[in-house]
């Protein structure tokens, strides 16, 4: 007897129609084989599902089972066929009506109850775009599916509960989407701005970067408070709109980055990496490609510690998506291209004793060892970077009186709804062209937006020639001027704020 | 305990040979010895060469006969066939079959499957 499931498997953030064929043949040794190209988590599902079963007071038929994961020559990997191929069984033992039109997909526990499994968004996506009418998850994985309109997600607790909404005597509800607790999210923020003392600049290039999307390097001896600012980031960042919310959705869908019961991200994520991290993980890649800490900072932060601690060629690997904004990881048998439209937040320190012109402390590092030290990023990527700012040291003396005055400096909410203004502002100039922010704008959206005026024109040239800054440089000036005037309501860049992004111009590292 | 599932044993290859007679085969062999193990029973169908892997269980609470043939213990039988074969020169066609036996601990008789062809 031969039964056709549907399922579907996921490669990268494409998603494949998967049929599972489930045969029982009355002849033959009893056996149970799995083709079709399955990987070890694959293969192994026979135990689980035979255990499965068997826990839910069904007997496994002692017959030769064969089951075939077509279309054969595409790889399958995970644990997602583990129900497809039980309800295959189920259906052949039981003769239960299976609802036509219907996508399963979700792992087994031993004791027949369904475990969260990744990927429920895309393959809720895939569903709806193929046109079937129902989904069946496991229960924890609901809310991530639910979040597509237009389909029936139906959350399943356990084999048994399936069995008994098949023969239609309890049927399960389908589920609907609950947003999940954003409280959360301020536990998530460790640091509010006004809990960095002095440091005005710096806090200033962080509302402009957070405004603009801007990428930003923060250079500066040890304790001086990059590492809060970089914290304090993700509290003056907007939230994610709909449309981002999906796409950042998606690549932690595809990562398994999402807790049961989880859904839809609506917050910016932030990422830091530590610098001992590998190409592939910070790139994304494996064999099987899998998006890597740059696809999972998407729409928001990427965060890099210690810098100039990161090996060269993870560094070097980051050049190509901070220009395009996406990172296509090819492999021999596989490839993949993840979104990758991150804001790069960098700090580091000027040398390798960290006290480089300290106003107080002597640098002891010899000027070899400056240059060493400083050579370990590469121009390339210096030049990519919108922002630089310099965080001085605080005076200690200073700091008491500063800890008084904290309570009247401004607080992340209040820069955060300034930097959500402008980034309004924003979208709504660059509505027609698909990209959100400043920092997206290509060549041909400068021309058309950025239009500078004579005087505006001429202090940038002036600059340009005096700080010899590249054509992407000069660029990328605008850019950051066009998101000052955003922050200030103008709609036309005048002098002071092309005079203020010229401050946070590429230094070429040497000059802080 | 090695001495009574031995016995089992025995008991088993006893019903199967009786049932593959009545079948109409014509048993050559019985604990056949090659370089590697036993062949249970070889025996003749018109002119293709059987080899029998007997199993026998008592009762079925910890395993079916049929489960405690794996992929390892089929390609012994595989190899195992082959020495048979080169040994008395056989060209013909031959195949590997598998007869299940369930008894009741009082060694009484549950039921018999013939599985043709296993390899």
């Amino acid at each position: 007897m031969l039964i056709k499931i549907k399922s579907a498997a996921n490669r990268g953030l494409e998603t494949i129609g998967v049929d599972v064929e489930v045969n029982t043949a009355s002849r033959g040794l009893p056996g149970f084989d799995i083709v079709g190209l399955a990987d070890k988590a694959v293969d192994e599902s026979k135990e689980r599902v035979k255990t499965a079963i068997i826990s839910s007071r069904i007997e496994f038929p002692q017959k030769k089972i064969t089951v075939n994961l077509a279309p054969a020559d595409v790889p399958k990997e995970g644990s997602v066929y583990d129900l497809p191929i039980a309800v295959g069984i189920l259906s052949t033992l039981t003769n239960c009506k299976i609802p036509e039109k219907s996508l399963f997909f979700g792992e087994l526990s031993l004791d027949g109850s369904l475990r969260h499994t990744k990927g429920a968004l895309l393959m809720a996506l895939f569903a709806k775009e193929s046109g079937f009418e129902n989904i069946f998850v496991p229960k924890d994985s609901a809310n991530e599916a639910a979040v597509i309109k237009g389909i029936k997600v139906f959350p399943v607790e356990n084999l048994s509960q399936l069995l008994l909404h098949f023969s239609e005597r309890e049927c399960i509800l389908p589920a609907v989407y609950q947003k999940t607790e954003e409280e959360a999210f301020d536990n998530l923020i460790e640091f509010d701005m006004r809990d960095v003392l002095g440091q005005e600049q710096a806090k200033r290039a962080m509302e402009i970067a957070a405004a603009g999307g801007h990428n930003i390097l923060m250079v500066g001896s040890p304790g001086t408070g990059k590492t809060m600012l970089a914290r304090a980031l993700p509290g003056i960042l907007p939230p994610l709109n709909e449309k981002e919310s999906l796409e950042v959705t998606k690549i932690h869908s595809s990562a398994g980055t999402i807790p049961p019961g989880g859904s839809l991200i609506t917050i910016r994520q932030f990422r830091s990496p530590h610098h001992t991290g590998s190409p592939a993980g910070l790139i994304g890649g494996g064999t099987k490609p899998h998006p890597g800490e740059i696809s999972l900072a998407h729409r928001g932060v990427l965060f890099l510690d210690e810098f100039n601690e990161f090996p060269r060629s993870v560094l070097e690997a980051l050049r190509q998506p901070l220009e395009d904004g996406y990172v296509m990881i090819s492999r021999s048998k596989e490839r993949a291209m993840y979104p990758a439209r991150f804001m790069l937040v960098a700090s580091a320190n000027p040398c390798p004793c960290g006290y480089l012109n300290h106003p107080k402390k002597t640098c002891v590092c010899s000027p070899r060892q400056i240059k060493k030290y400083q050579k370990r990023i590469s121009g390339p990527l210096l030049d990519r970077i919108d922002l630089h700012v310099d965080v001085p040291p605080v005076d200690v003396n200073e700091l008491s009186e500063n800890q008084k005055a904290s309570e009247f400096l401004e607080p992340s909410s209040a820069i955060k709804e300034r930097v959500i203004l402008a980034r309004e502002k924003q979208t709504e100039r660059l509505r027609n062209d698909s990209i959100h922010v400043n920092a997206e704008m290509k060549n041909n959206h400068i021309k058309k937006y950025c239009k500078l005026s004579k005087e505006v024109e001429q202090i940038l040239q002036q600059a340009g020639v005096k700080f010899q800054l590249s054509a992407r440089a000069y660029l990328k000036m605008i850019k950051v001027a066009r998101t000052i005037a955003d922050l200030e309501s103008s709609s036309e860049i005048t002098i002071s704020h092309m005079a203020e992004a010229l401050q946070y111009r590429p230094k070429g590292y040497e000059g802080v | 305990m090695k001495e009574f599932n031995l016995q089992t044993g025995k008991i088993g290859e006893d019903i199967a040979q009786k049932y593959l007679k009545k079948q109409g085969y014509k048993i050559l062999e019985r604990n056949f010895k090659t370089k590697y193990a036993e062949i249970d029973l070889v025996a003749r169908q018109k002119n293709e060469l059987v080899f029998v892997e007997v199993r026998t269980k008592k009762g079925e609470a910890f395993g079916t006969p049929e489960e405690s043939l794996n992929q390892r213990k089929l390609r012994k039988l595989w190899w195992n066939a082959r020495g048979y074969t080169n040994k008395i020169r056989w060209q013909g066609p031959y195949r590997i079959d598998a007869v299940c036996i369930v008894l009741n601990l009082d060694n009484s008789f549950v039921r018999l499957n013939h599985y043709q062809n296993i390899v």
